[in-house]
């Protein structure tokens, strides 16, 4: 194993200095594509601890959003659980209308319990699954989004709006949203 | 309370002066005469209540603070406290590309510099510049997002309605949140120990400390030789560097040995953390318990990272003290997922646990139990082996005839494997035994042949031969595939050798978490920076990992079983069990 020592840090600063030279303040409206893609045949696990056949859930007869998120995560995974929490609310008694599914990327850590910890955080109600699993699994998941990250503190904030019942068309959201622009981009797909 | 600092010291002077003695009694809320007064609140008092607003999202009334995110998202405190991106130390975060800039009293109430050949630009992406906060700037980005420079704040920030009471013990908390550095740090070192325990072998020892101390030696190496006038490489290093004063700070490591009974240890430690007060404690073996260690680290708020030991406290708030992993609690917790995930088990067939009454044996059963009725189960019958009891044949067929359970766990050591030859019968065979490979050590290859197909081995360790390291930044790890293990093959050999695994492994940490500390030398620091590190290989457990909080580094354990044979292989049941 090479020994890391503060002279190889130094490596690493002036990549860090060559970064630095571009623009560099995150970038705040999101990027909006139509996508293609083939949904895994895998067995997850929800916050109750039952297993979900993932394709099944993902070609579901209601409306299907997906988004990638962790139980630890610091900035971006609250904005996105706001999110799903804020149409859950302006869904009122109809939540389970809409599938909102949210997808570890901390398999080790995000046990059922601290799943469903995170979800009575964000009031979440029935029609929002946070599900885990091995990690090949979930592996499989974020590759057939074009999501996957090799580590957790890597990620980056997206949201899938689905198009058609057979899975394989979706909306896909690059960046954070505002509650008004997530509302518009659900209504875009009928969700009301 | 609805008024500044300020404005209740000098209109409680005026007051005072205007109405004498007695009336100074109810200065504490200016402008009160004639109302009710309430009591003031003590400094400690303010800090708490403020702490309870950054930390948990809740006002002083106990109701969640309120706010917007995204311009529009209506979010209460408690979904979004200032502690989950501003982090516990307020050094803030750097996470999918959103910086999150620091808000301790250090850094508010200076300007925030970005020179680039000035050294202080420590971060990416870049955040605007800006002039020192005062009570009222700070006030008025906290609620409109608004900077003294005119500029908006991300909207990811949220923008918090409080009031004017509420504002300023925010703001009194965040003049003291990592203000002053911590103990352990003077200006030209960063001064550790590690906690060892009398029993532990000098093997051990030596193993754990061998790449730590070279790691220090190199440092301190480094850093004499940047002493000398006019040294070039050390200019280098000073403008490379994101904490310039860390080229030439030096390391200490203290070694803190803890003698006789476990009830005096605290005691020892007070008295040396008096001496030679740390920053943090590093690595540490005990055979034993860790709690009166783990007790002292979280009531001094003094950080331990990787001490070795299989009997840590399980606590999910605790935040000082970093495992490996949660030991023996955690293949309890492991047979008690892989079973539940199983599903082979008929709906309330019975579970008997037999436990010896150790450290190990009652760590083992609590794990197994707690994950169990977490799973929706009803509790496991528990029959308990009296330190010095021996097992044998007759213990294990009466716990079976008794209860008729189909799945035994036996948590116990080496001396039972002959004694599980009573399940080898028919009549009194289980449908599934539970084992611990650990507390079994190398007995665990002497299983009796008969039982080895139902019996399931809780395996912590890596199968894989090819650990790959990385060196400083963050690296794909390969997920631990192989399907089987032979006796000869297995990585890590003895105990030292796993001390000398994880001792390498913590030194690698150390090394990140010391640059990316950028000068911030604040205990809170030290475990948000870690909180922040990519997973990390590891030749023992595999994959190590972090995340904001998270105080087990591997999470999970293998379940296998034993082939038949003098030279048997262990063969994995399902994939690294985490669920």
């Amino acid at each position: 194993m090479p020994r890391p020592t503060l002279i190889s840090s130094f490596a690493l600063s002036v990549l860090l200095l060559i970064l630095t030279l571009q623009p560099a303040v995150a970038e705040t409206k999101y990027q909006r594509t139509i996508e293609n893609y083939t949904i895994p045949d895998v067995v997850l696990v929800n916050q109750s601890g039952a297993k979900v056949r993932f394709r099944e859930l993902m070609q579901s007869n209601k409306p299907v959003i997906v988004d990638f998120i962790f139980g630890t995560c610091t900035t971006i995974c609250p904005i996105l659980s706001v999110s799903f929490a804020n149409l859950q609310q302006k869904l009122g008694p109809d939540s389970r209308k809409v599938q909102l599914v949210s997808i570890s990327i901390d398999p080790e850590h995000d046990s059922p319990k601290v799943m469903k910890e995170y979800l009575k955080r964000y009031r979440a109600k029935p029609g929002w699954d946070f599900l885990t699993g091995s990690r090949a699994d979930i592996d499989k998941v974020m590759y057939a989004f074009n999501a996957y990250i090799p580590n957790k503190m890597s990620h980056f904030p997206l949201t899938l709006i689905r198009l058609n019942k057979e899975g394989n068309k979706w909306v896909r959201i690059f960046g954070l949203m505002g509650s008004s622009e997530f509302m518009d981009e659900c209504r875009k797909v009928g969700i009301q | 309370m609805k008024d500044t600092d300020r404005y209740r010291r000098f209109g409680g002077l005026a007051v005072a002066l205007l109405f004498g003695t007695f009336f100074s009694l109810f200065t504490v809320v200016p402008g009160s005469f004639g109302e009710t007064a309430k009591p003031a609140l003590s400094n400690q008092e303010r800090l708490h209540l403020g702490e309870q607003m950054y930390r948990e999202g809740l006002l002083p009334s106990g109701e969640p603070m309120r706010a917007y995110v995204k311009g529009d998202l209506p979010v209460p405190g408690t979904a979004f406290t200032c502690v989950s991106c501003h982090l516990r130390s307020g050094l803030g975060s750097v996470e999918g590309g959103v910086f999150t800039p620091p808000t301790n009293g250090d850094k508010l109430f200076q300007p925030f510099q970005l020179l680039f050949k000035g050294l202080e630009q420590k971060y990416f992406p870049l955040p605007p510049r800006r002039p020192a906060y005062n009570d009222e700037t700070l006030a008025e980005v906290i609620r409109s997002g608004a900077t003294p420079t005119g500029k908006a704040l991300n909207d990811v920030m949220p923008r918090y309605l409080l009031d004017d009471g509420d504002m300023a013990l925010l703001i009194y908390y965040l003049k003291e949140l990592s203000a002053h550095y911590s103990p352990g740090v003077t200006t030209t070192a960063l001064h550790f120990a590690t906690v060892i325990t009398d029993e532990v072998s000098p093997e051990d020892r030596n193993a754990m400390l061998a790449p730590l101390e070279l790691y220090i030696s190199i440092k301190n190496n480094q850093a004499k030789a940047y002493k000398t006038q006019g040294n070039r490489s050390r200019q280098m290093a000073e403008n490379m560097l994101v904490s310039k004063e860390l080229a030439t700070r030096n390391l200490t490591l203290s070694r803190w040995v803890l003698k006789g009974p476990p009830d005096t240890w605290r005691k020892q430690l007070e008295d040396y953390n008096r001496k030679e007060p740390v920053f943090a404690l590093l690595g540490g073996i005990s055979y034993g318990d860790w709690k009166p260690i783990h007790d002292f680290s979280e009531q001094n708020h003094i950080p331990c990272l990787f001490p070795m030991t299989n009997l840590p406290v399980i606590s999910e708030t605790d935040w000082y003290t970093l495992y490996p992993s949660k030991g023996y609690y955690q293949e309890g917790e492991t047979a008690a997922r892989y079973l539940h995930a199983g599903g082979a088990l008929p709906k309330g067939a019975s579970v008997v646990q037999i436990v010896r009454d150790s450290p190990e044996g009652r760590a083992l059963a609590a794990g197994f139990r707690q994950t169990w009725l977490d799973s929706g189960h009803p509790a496991p019958k528990t029959v308990t082996l009296k330190a010095g009891q021996a097992i044998n044949g007759n213990v294990l067929r009466q716990a079976v005839t008794k209860k008729k359970p189909r799945v035994i766990m036996v948590w116990d050591g080496g001396e039972a494997v002959p004694a599980l030859q009573a399940f080898a019968a028919s009549g009194s065979r289980p449908a599934l035994l539970f084992v611990s490979a650990r507390y079994l050590g190398k007995n665990l290859w002497t299983l009796p042949d008969q039982i080895r197909p139902f019996t399931y081995i809780t395996y912590p360790y890596t199968f894989s031969l090819n650990v790959t390291y990385s060196s400083m930044g963050s690296a794909t790890l390969q997920d631990d595939q192989q399907k089987t293990l032979s006796q000869a093959n297995i990585l890590i050999k003895n105990k030292a050798q796993e001390m000398a695994s994880l001792g390498d492994t913590l030194t690698q940490i150390l090394t990140m978490a010391l640059m990316d500390l950028k000068g911030n030398y604040y205990r809170d620091n030290l475990l948000d920076v870690i909180g922040m590190i990519a997973d990390q290989p590891s030749s023992v457990f595999g994959r190590l990992s972090f995340g904001p909080g998270q105080r087990y580094a591997s999470k999970g354990c293998n379940i296998v079983k034993l082939t038949k044979g003098l030279t048997p292989e262990l063969v994995k049941q399902s994939d690294w069990v985490i669920h």
